[in-house]
């Protein structure tokens, strides 16, 4: 759905932070970062920690309106048809639309309201006085699934078996294979192998 | 409390109504007390041609302040403010604001029950001469004519009276003693604030007079002629045991948040230049970065004012009272210098400025520490500038850098003045009393009730307060017009029926 990822979007918000040494730093950390997780280092969840990170020190006023820019500027415009799409067939039957990001609620918060979903499920930086701290709330929507999952349909009863849910990279698989009918759309390599043994369906959309 | 009732019936005298804060307050009162008997305006003619009535029919036509109360009256607006609005030609600086016999005598007759003193110079560096009779001699005037009439005076001053200290400011007078501890006689500090301007060079000099009014305000703990003269008036106004006076002190007055309409701003206020600075190639501003930016809301100092006329009026005598937001709700430095940055910037995104700030927009604003000498950036700049100055023969480019060090003249000038109050002074005003009459409304709180505890500042800032300098306040500094609402057709003409008249008894 959103076209960008969580890096791109963490890089983003580095380059413009308040003083040239602080966007040298942030940069310059998730550039060390990054051949940890793309090396597979890491596993998702800290993988996203470490994505966030850098945002440590920015100011809460920064970031909600730094969000409403790269919303603005990187995700209105550029929405996938193809999630638009598949939302309004969700809703056309009658479902509840729950979007997962692993990127900032602040980025992303028109999301819900634009796409028409029910809820949006993303991750939230901490703050402590008016400062992100660098650590994300738990839970850390970069591997959503498991028990996680579970907790969230017992607390919204919802039949995960009748359920359905799309991703379209390696770290959406363990939401895929908690649900009923899983598809994946437009899948990074790691997601596509999954699919093609668990024999889920993909769909190559723009 | 009910504001509505408390105002019921009721006629105010106004001084300033055509200032910033002056035009929101009477609107305001206009628009939400509609049976409010009679509101005196005291105005100056401009010149021989445009008469104290004419200046306010003018205001009462273009004035964005008015926009709200023009549309909710439409066609009925002429009619409406005829009504209730009554104009006396005077002037502050005169006794009695020199008002002739028979117009004292209208205006005692038609039972006014409270003086309003708006009127004054909000310059931080003005001559001392029209200073003294502005902001001194005026609020004398205010009280003798309130005496006269037998009215409860309410002063606007400013919580910047406080001068040079750090710490609570309550809401108190200690008369008599300067802020630098000193005690002086007021009476005394006006004659030699007299003779200050007219001894030798300072005669004929403004410069003279304003460097040496300044001095003499340093030397008890003041950092301007602005703050020292409006302290002078509260000094002088203590000691007035004749008649009821309520002083109360708003912090820094800037954009409305939602009164006449959201952003309107007038003139050049205290956050204005600052805001339009950074937002320029300058992007260094000394600041304290916990230090409290006092800013107000121009509406919320309004009603804070009408909450406070409400108490005059059933006969509390509020003493002093500060409308201000660091005690509750502080809006610290670090924040402002980022949030002026982040709303430049959004300004930019949404299609204002220049291609230049497309550029500027990119590179944030930051708050720095002066350094050892205790100085910013300029002097050193200014120093360099001097010296390659030195070592160019070709004229044009020594124009121009002439043209740059002019410049940062400016901005050199213009950081001294507003230092001790970002960088020198750490203040907390405490604003107990209007709180708790807030505390005290009832149906009417959603229109009268102190917002200032609850406002958030990332939108009023960056959503409010830039866009509004933008659109209101920076055109001046560039030497433009700020647009004015489109003339009425027929021009308005208030009704000659003569108010002393028809609205004497209640």
């Amino acid at each position: 759905m959103v076209p960008r990822s969580a890096s791109f979007a963490s890089a983003w918000l580095g380059a413009n932070s308040q003083n040239m040494s602080d966007r040298l730093t942030r940069l310059g950390s998730l550039a060390i970062t990054a051949p940890l997780q793309a090396a597979g280092f890491v596993d998702a969840t800290m993988a996203n920690r470490l994505t966030w990170m850098p945002v440590r020190g920015m100011s809460e006023d920064r970031l909600f309106i730094l969000g409403e820019e790269y919303w603005a500027t990187w995700i209105e415009d550029s929405l996938l048809d193809v999630g638009r799409r598949l939302i309004k067939r969700a809703r056309t039957e009658g479902r509840r639309v729950v979007l997962v990001s692993d990127h900032l609620r602040c980025l992303i918060e028109p999301l819900e309201a634009v796409v028409g979903a029910d809820e949006l499920l993303a991750n939230t930086m901490s703050f402590r006085d008016g400062r992100a701290t660098g650590r994300l709330e738990e839970p850390v929507m970069a591997r959503f699934g498991g028990r996680a999952l579970e907790a969230y349909a017992d607390k919204h009863g919802i039949d995960l078996s009748r359920s359905v849910a799309y991703g379209s990279t390696r770290a959406d698989a363990t939401l895929l294979a908690g649900v009923g009918e899983a598809c994946v759309v437009n899948p990074s390599v790691g997601l596509s192998r999954v699919a093609d043994e668990l024999g889920w369906p993909v769909l190559e959309e723009t | 409390m009910r504001v509505s009732n408390a105002l019921r019936g009721r006629h105010i005298v106004l001084t300033g109504v055509t200032g910033f804060l002056g035009k929101v307050f009477a609107a305001l009162i206009l628009q939400e007390v509609e049976d409010v008997r009679c509101v005196t305006l005291v105005v100056r003619g401009k010149g021989r041609k445009v008469t104290a009535r004419r200046r306010v029919e003018q205001m009462l036509e273009r004035s964005p302040g008015f926009r709200t109360l023009r549309e909710a009256h439409g066609d009925g607006f002429v009619d409406f403010v005829s009504a209730r609005l009554q104009v006396v030609e005077g002037d502050v600086e005169r006794p009695r604001f020199g008002l002739g016999m028979d117009v004292l005598e209208g205006l005692r007759g038609a039972d006014v029950d409270a003086l309003i003193h708006c009127a004054g110079l909000t310059d931080f560096s003005p001559d001392p001469a029209r200073a003294l009779r502005a902001n001194v001699m005026g609020a004398k005037h205010a009280a003798d004519l309130a005496r006269f009439l037998g009215a409860p005076l309410m002063h606007i001053s400013t919580c910047f009276v406080a001068g040079n200290i750090s710490g609570t400011i309550e809401e108190a007078l200690t008369a008599g003693v300067s802020p630098s501890g000193d005690s002086f006689s007021v009476t005394e500090e006006i004659h030699l604030l007299d003779r200050i301007c007219q001894e030798g060079e300072a005669a004929h000099d403004r410069t003279v007079r304003i460097e040496r009014g300044t001095e003499r305000a340093q030397a008890l703990g003041w950092p301007n002629l602005y703050c020292y003269t409006k302290a002078l008036a509260e000094h002088l106004l203590a000691a007035r045991n004749d008649v009821d006076v309520t002083i109360v002190r708003p912090a820094i007055v800037e954009c409305a948040r939602s009164y006449p309409f959201q952003g309107w701003n007038e003139g050049l206020n205290t956050a204005g230049p600052l805001a339009w600075l950074i937002s320029t190639a300058f992007r260094r501003l000394p600041t304290r970065t916990s230090h409290a930016f006092d800013v107000v809301p121009v509406d919320d100092v309004a009603r804070g004012m009408i909450l406070v006329l409400c108490a005059m009026l059933r006969g509390d005598r509020p003493g002093v009272v500060q409308l201000a937001s660091s005690d509750v709700n502080a809006f610290t430095f670090d924040r402002a210098v980022e949030l002026t940055g982040l709303g430049f910037r959004r300004w930019v995104r949404k299609g204002g400025g220049t291609p230049q700030d497309r550029v500027l927009r990119l590179l944030d604003p930051v708050p720095v520490s002066l350094n050892g000498e205790g100085e910013s950036v300029v002097p050193g700049l200014r120093r360099l500038l001097s010296r390659v100055t030195g070592h160019v023969d070709d004229d044009a480019w020594k124009n121009r850098l002439v043209d740059w060090d002019g410049q940062l003249e400016r901005i050199e000038h213009m950081l001294e003045l507003y230092r001790p109050f970002l960088y020198d002074n750490r203040y907390t005003f405490q604003t107990d009393t209007v709180r708790a009459l807030s505390a005290e409304l009832e149906d009417d709180e959603q229109t009268f009730a102190w917002g200032v505890p609850k406002i958030n500042w990332r939108n009023y800032w960056v959503d409010v307060e830039y866009p509004g300098l933008a659109t209101w306040c920076f055109p001046i500094i560039r030497g433009e017009d700020v647009p004015l609402d489109a003339p009425m057709s027929p021009r308005l003409q208030l009704s000659s029926v003569p108010h002393s008249a028809s609205m004497a008894g209640k």
